[in-house]
């Protein structure tokens, strides 16, 4: 049943390039998909285990940066005249780098993030997000700070026996955007479906509680804040071979803002909840932009925001599921309650 | 030598600003455990009263503070009433992502009534600075100095000196037992906003005329104003001041011998380095989890 | 919730279908500024003066028998919207020309989308080097990157008699591109290159970046930065004393907000600029300038917006020149036209030149810069 569902979405996505046309469209699908692989990674650290984190974008400028700079090649010099000087990779390098750095980074912030909890834990978020923003802006040699980088390839892939295929077109974009998705969701409902995934969310329920059964709190978190890094990494590297041209801006606190309420109004702590709040949140200023003034269109984008979390508290997902399963219990015997709905009283 | 106390001049007037916008805050997020995104905005809101009143209604400079700090407090109880007390025993996610579209909004809104171009308020102060030797500072600085001075030194009686305040206090220690003792905790969670709230319209219109006023001049100030209580402890009154001048330190000589590129890195630096060292913030009086 | 997800689609499909679809009688130029986000208040003044272009042209009977029409986008101030706003305007309007997107980052993010669809865009106000240096033969930028006004500036600093310069800087591609390339230019001439101080965008305290620079051995600074932080740096530099001459770059200064909004602390202070809206004789173009000045106040406007306004005036009237020029409005015969063109523009000709690597050469006009001087509260042009 579930199986059946995900193949079904995902061969409906397949198909949206058969039957929409147009490029405008087509290319906010295509950034919104890289958003809402991110909104994904940071779901499984706000969804799975509590920790609310507000430095996500970090992960995601890191990743993009690591794969820019990996294909593009660099040379800078350290004090006592060492100079380390990086020729041009493939693209495809600077992908896998993305994925790997920006998880050893997720590490190490993990590391010392996780002594705080509640909202310590999410200033301390913030200040690493913008500290690293400040690098990037201040680093001008390896950067080029505010001055861009620029003409970063687009992502390659060798076929064996094919030859290379360059993805410079939208069609060939989105589908490559498609394949990450789905390889990240499939990866952290497998996760999730874990030993290490019941710990997780034993952590969140009841933190004391799980520490006297057993779990290692440190150790959960830390590898959970590696994978959610990695995946994040991994979008910010599809960003940056499609836009090819970032900024620090790509640091901007609204980018965490923009995943943040994708993963709470789709429901956090729900597989489907970040791809179902990323489609309407990426979509809605695509929606917006011909019927109202630009100033009008972040107002209605705030209020959808506030109405959403009036009507449905919990994201749309998760109450829509307990509102289905209620009326399914109605109509037949008793159903077991989804994992995912926590005792908990909507509010 | 005379760099440096020039440096330390500047620390103490910016410290004063860091340490208003930082006690409404604390307040808010110690005693709701709301991550206030609106606080910013708020501070916007005053900067424009001020604007309104002194440069379109043509008033008395001194009275628009006052109108300020009243119309910030109204304006906070009313987003507390229609948005927070809805959502009352809800995630501390939820209610911040409330506060995160009431910020996108009211921001945009502001952006829609006066447009993007900066204003800037008279002062009835002298152009030309105080000055003491190698050192010199601003009339109008020196004022806001003095008036965050007095703000925060009414805060502070508020909340331990009146009956207001001690209820304040019992509900931040703890919810239950105070609602138990006959306090009213809805009145207790809106007054707290609505002070929080004129606390940072107050701050935004004594410095609007410092600078200039613009709708996103709060985002800088909200993001100081968080790194100021967690250095300072939730709740912590007195902390937050400290913080403030912390804070003010380490970008001033921050700034002045290290980098100026790396000036606002240096707030973000030490709360990384005092949340692993002591976890609580620097005068916290108690952990709070949640 | 499930049924509006599957309605919205649909609706921006028919918005985009209808928009697309109603008026073929009409030129479409596409406008792609921040009208909301930190840039929102130039982005807005940029727009205006495009507008005032757009009447001015159409009151006159337009262009090929037809009239123009702007079709105006918010890019939010994001790169990733500036993209998205480009495709949008090129493959669901069809504009056969841009103009945009006011800051570089803004404007690199779009340029890839020129080479995808082979449709050229005039660069109003970006600064960047890498615009015009990078290889993308859809580029006609109006505006002088640093390097361009370094080299005017170089005529004048004999006659200034300086000996050693700080830099106070915006920490993005304007400033520190302007700090690069005058200090080169300054180093040629033997002037001394003290401290360099950069400064966040939105920063609205500078009392730290100008305390380093009072206790200097240098005996002017030269700052780059947008009118909201000069005036603020002005103010504050009279706060701490600062006597050292300040010269200001970058052609957005708005010397009259400086002056409204500074008062007496913007005296003695100077400034390159590219637009001399309060001596429309002194300029290139005479008529336009009083044309424009007059209509901008017609309209309500803050004459300070003038000199920010007077990019997006120009812009379109290149744009429009281009496709008169072509004989129709189709990209590539627009892309041809724009080297060929030479029109009067409010600061000088726009006639462009190659830049770039040899065979995708992106076009660069080369406009006037003058250095005015604020005293006693008015603007002075400086006979040099």
């Amino acid at each position: 049943m579930k199986a059946g569902i995900t193949i079904l979405t995902v061969a409906a996505f397949a198909s949206v390039p058969l039957w929409l046309r147009d490029p405008y469209l087509l290319n906010a699908l295509i950034t919104t998909g890289v958003f809402i692989i991110a909104a994904m990674s940071l779901n499984l650290l706000l969804g799975f285990t509590g920790q609310l984190s507000l430095g996500h974008i970090a992960f995601f400028g890191i990743g993009a940066y690591v794969s820019a700079l990996t294909s593009l090649g660099f040379d800078i010099g350290f004090p006592g005249g060492f100079r380390l000087v990086h020729e041009p990779w493939p693209p495809i390098a600077g992908f896998v780098l993305a994925i790997l750095i920006a998880g050893l980074c997720g590490y190490f912030v993990g590391l010392l993030s996780f002594r705080v909890r509640g909202a310590y834990f999410v200033i301390v978020t913030i200040s690493f997000a913008e500290v690293v923003r400040l690098v990037a802006l201040n680093w001008v040699e390896l950067t080029q700070g505010p001055l861009a980088l620029t003409n970063i390839p687009s992502i390659a892939i060798g076929l064996p026996g094919l030859g290379e295929l360059t993805l410079r077109t939208k069609l060939q974009n989105y589908y490559l955007v498609l394949a990450v998705a789905f390889v990240a969701y499939l990866l952290i409902a497998r996760l999730v479906h874990s030993h290490f995934g019941r710990a997780m969310r034993g952590l969140m329920e009841n933190e004391t509680l799980a520490v006297s059964v057993g779990i290692d709190v440190t150790r959960t978190l830390t590898l959970a804040a590696v994978i959610s890094a990695a995946i994040a990494g991994a979008a910010g590297s599809l960003y940056a071979h499609y836009i090819r041209i970032i900024d620090p801006e790509v640091f901007a606190f609204i980018n965490t803002v923009t995943m943040v309420i994708m993963v709470i109004t789709g429901g956090k702590g729900s597989l489907a909840g970040p791809v179902v709040g990323g489609l309407i949140f990426g979509l809605l200023p695509v929606v917006l932009r011909p019927i109202m003034a630009p100033e009008a269109q972040w107002i209605a984008y705030g209020g959808v925001l506030i109405v959403i979390l009036f009507v449905l508290p919990r994201g749309i997902v998760p109450s829509l599921a307990q509102r289905l399963a209620k009326r399914k219990r109605e109509a037949a015997t008793v159903a077991p309650v989804a994992f995912s709905e926590r005792a908990k009283e909507p509010a | 030598m005379s760099e440096f106390l020039q440096h330390l001049i500047n620390m103490l007037v910016l410290g004063g600003t860091y340490a208003l916008l930082g006690i409404g805050l604390t307040l808010i997020f110690g005693i709701m455990n709301v991550v206030n995104f609106t606080h910013g905005v708020l501070y916007t809101f005053g900067a424009y009263i001020m604007f309104i009143v002194v440069q379109q209604l043509g008033l008395n400079f001194f009275l628009a503070l006052p109108v300020a700090v009243v119309a910030g407090w109204l304006l906070g109880a009313v987003i507390e009433l229609t948005l927070l007390r809805p959502l009352r025993g809800s995630d501390i996610d939820t209610t911040m992502l409330v506060m995160i579209g009431a910020w996108i909004a009211m921001q945009s809104a502001t952006l829609w009534i006066w447009g993007g171009v900066a204003k800037s308020v008279a002062t009835p102060f002298p152009d030309a600075p105080l000055v003491l030797g190698p050192v010199s500072v601003s009339w109008l600085r020196l004022f806001v100095l003095a008036a965050a001075a007095l703000l925060i030194v009414v805060t502070y009686l508020l909340i331990n000196r009146t009956k207001l305040g001690c209820a304040m206090r019992a509900t931040f220690q703890d919810q239950d037992t105070a609602s138990l003792m006959g306090v009213n905790v809805d009145l207790i969670y809106t007054s707290t906003f609505a002070i929080g709230s004129s606390l940072a319209a107050a701050a935004g219109a004594l410095l609007g005329p410092v600078y200039v006023i613009f709708p996103q001049m709060g985002d800088l100030a909200a993001v100081k104003a968080f790194a100021i209580v967690i250095l300072g402890g939730l709740g912590n009154i007195t902390g937050a001041v400290i913080g403030g001048f912390i804070l003010a330190l380490a970008e001033e000589l921050g700034a002045g011998y290290i980098s100026s590129g790396y000036r606002d890195a240096m707030g973000f630096l030490i709360i990384i380095a005092v949340l692993i060292f002591k976890p609580t913030g620097l005068f916290a009086r108690s952990e709070r989890v949640g | 919730m499930m049924r509006t997800s599957r309605i919205m689609p649909a609706i921006a499909l028919a918005a985009v279908l209808l928009g697309g679809g109603a008026k073929a009688q009409t030129i479409k130029i596409g406008v792609n500024e921040p009208l909301t986000g930190a840039f929102a208040a130039s982005g807005t003044y940029v727009v205006n003066g495009a507008k005032i272009a757009a009447d001015e042209i159409n009151a006159k009977g337009g262009i090929l028998g037809k009239k123009i029409e702007l079709v105006i986008e918010d890019n939010k101030s994001n790169p990733t919207e500036a993209a998205a706003v480009a495709e949008k305007l090129i493959t669901s309007d069809k504009v056969p020309v841009l103009m945009g997107a006011w800051g570089s980052s803004l404007t690199l993010a779009v340029m890839p989308k020129l080479i995808e669809y082979e449709t050229p865009m005039v660069v109003e106000t970006s600064s960047s080097s890498k615009i015009t240096t990078t290889g993308n033969p859809f580029i006609f930028r109006i505006s002088p990157p640093s390097s361009v006004e370094a080299a005017a500036f170089k005529g004048i600093v004999d006659k200034l008699a300086l000996k050693k310069v700080d830099f106070l800087v915006i920490n993005n591609d304007w400033g520190r591109g302007t700090a690069e390339d005058f200090s080169k230019m300054m180093k040629e001439k033997g002037i001394g290159i003290g401290l360099v101080e950069t400064m966040d965008q939105g920063a609205q305290d500078m009392s730290a970046q100008l305390s380093k620079i009072k206790s200097s051995d240098s005996e002017t600074v030269i700052v780059t930065t947008a009118v909201d932080q000069l005036t603020l740096i002005f103010k504050q530099a009279a706060a701490l004393g600062l006597k050292k001459r300040i010269i200001t770059t970058g052609g957005s200064q708005n010397p009259d907000q400086i002056i409204a909004q500074a008062g007496a602390a913007a005296n003695g202070t100077m400034h390159l600029t590219t637009f001399l809206p309060w001596f429309p004789e002194k300029t290139p173009n005479p008529e336009a300038t009083n044309y424009f000045v007059s209509e901008w106040k017609k309209r309500g406007f803050d004459f300070a917006g003038c000199t920010e306004s007077f990019r997006g005036y120009d812009g379109i009237r290149t744009a429009a020149a281009a496709i008169e020029k072509a004989g129709k409005a189709e990209p590539a015969a627009i892309k041809a036209a724009l080297w060929d063109i030479d029109v009067k523009g409010l600061n000088g000709d726009i006639v462009f030149r190659k830049s770039g690597p040899a065979g995708k050469e992106s076009g660069q006009s080369q406009p006037n810069v003058y250095l005015i001087e604020i005293s006693d509260g008015k603007v002075d042009m400086k006979t040099l």
